[in-house]
């Protein structure tokens, strides 16, 4: 049979000759090679993950922050009116959504087989699961939950779908400091509600939103150790 | 001394193999994607990816997406099994390091 080793390069299109064709010079230079290439393709593929965790922990950080700081009681620093606060929240939040979304989106561009499933399926978890979680409290206002108790209950409610996500994408992808991250969100949202508003909101901004800056960091960090 | 497969042993389809090889097996790649990856000109990844492609090494499919064509590369099977059987062979010559 044909290895396939002997030919003769005459290219039609393209008539400079291959590069980096010879044969390497050791094995050691093999395996330099190969760990550098694989290095640069993890940095390439999970290069954006870090961002995406930034992006949420800035969206938390600020939109809840803006929240507490709309109440008598809450940030002692400065007030913010009420509207103002929540204009704030929704578009951090959308931002965030935005932003991530395309990152997200690009990480796996120009790939196509049994891999996108996984992703398109968890992709589309996230909406699915967060539009569910807002009808719920849109049923629970409509049968009398007054504005504090949704105050408690929205913040809650999502932390746990998105707690929930990021469990489910530590076991697609096999990424411990997203079970981690995901760990820390879901005690977040469960815990805010027990300090009873405005405080919830500051637990889910110092909590909510470090836990994702922290995690961006480290997995940053990890990332670049992991392919030295 | 174990013999390290020649059509693997050169710098730049060692690169792509190894690239091929990150992927999820099945999965295929678009060949504007992977030039990117491996920072290559498209001329000589091409004239890579038509060596490996005769070992039976690589799978080229063009198809269409919308009107514009598009080139999908992929490890086969038995690229696959060769680049294990490499990253083995090369680990067994440097004396089973990790």
């Amino acid at each position: 049979m044909q290895t396939g080793l002997q030919y003769k390069v005459v290219m039609t299109t393209n008539s400079t000759p291959p590069v980096d064709d010879e044969p390497l010079q050791s094995p050691d230079e093999a395996l330099a090679l190969l760990r550098e290439q694989q290095g640069a393709l993890e940095r390439d593929q999970l290069g954006g993950i870090p961002w995406i965790l930034g992006v949420w922990g800035v969206a938390w950080l600020v939109g809840f922050g803006a929240l507490w700081s709309a109440y008598d009681d809450g940030n002692p620093w400065f007030q913010l009116p009420p509207a103002v606060a929540a204009v704030i929240f929704a578009a951090a939040l959308v931002a965030a959504m935005a932003i991530s979304g395309w990152i997200a989106i690009r990480l796996n561009r120009g790939v196509r087989g049994p891999s996108n499933f996984s992703g398109a399926v968890y992709g589309i978890g996230w909406p699915i699961a967060g539009f569910s979680a807002y009808l719920m409290g849109v049923a629970l206002a409509l049968n009398g939950m007054d504005r504090e108790l949704q105050s408690l209950f929205f913040p809650a409610i999502f932390a746990l779908v998105a707690g929930v996500m990021y469990i489910m994408s530590a076991a697609i992808w096999r990424s411990v400091d997203q079970l981690v991250l995901g760990i820390i969100i879901i005690v977040t949202g469960t815990a805010a509600p027990f300090f009873g508003a405005p405080t919830n909101n500051l637990v889910m901004a110092v909590l909510g939103g470090g836990a994702f800056l922290v995690a961006a960091v480290v997995m940053r960090l990890s990332s670049r150790s992991a392919t030295r | 001394m174990t013999e390290l497969d020649p059509v693997i042993h050169a710098a730049a389809r060692l690169r792509i193999t190894a690239t091929l090889a990150s992927l999820e097996a099945g999965d295929r790649i678009t060949f504007p994607r992977l030039q990117e990856l491996l920072d290559m000109t498209a001329g000589n990844l091409s004239t890579h990816l038509r060596k490996l492609e005769e070992a039976e090494y690589v799978a080229v499919e063009k198809s269409h997406q919308g009107r514009t064509p598009v080139t999908f590369v992929t490890l086969t099977r038995r690229g696959r099994r060769a680049f294990e059987d490499y990253t083995d062979a090369l680990r067994a010559v440097l004396g089973g390091e990790e």
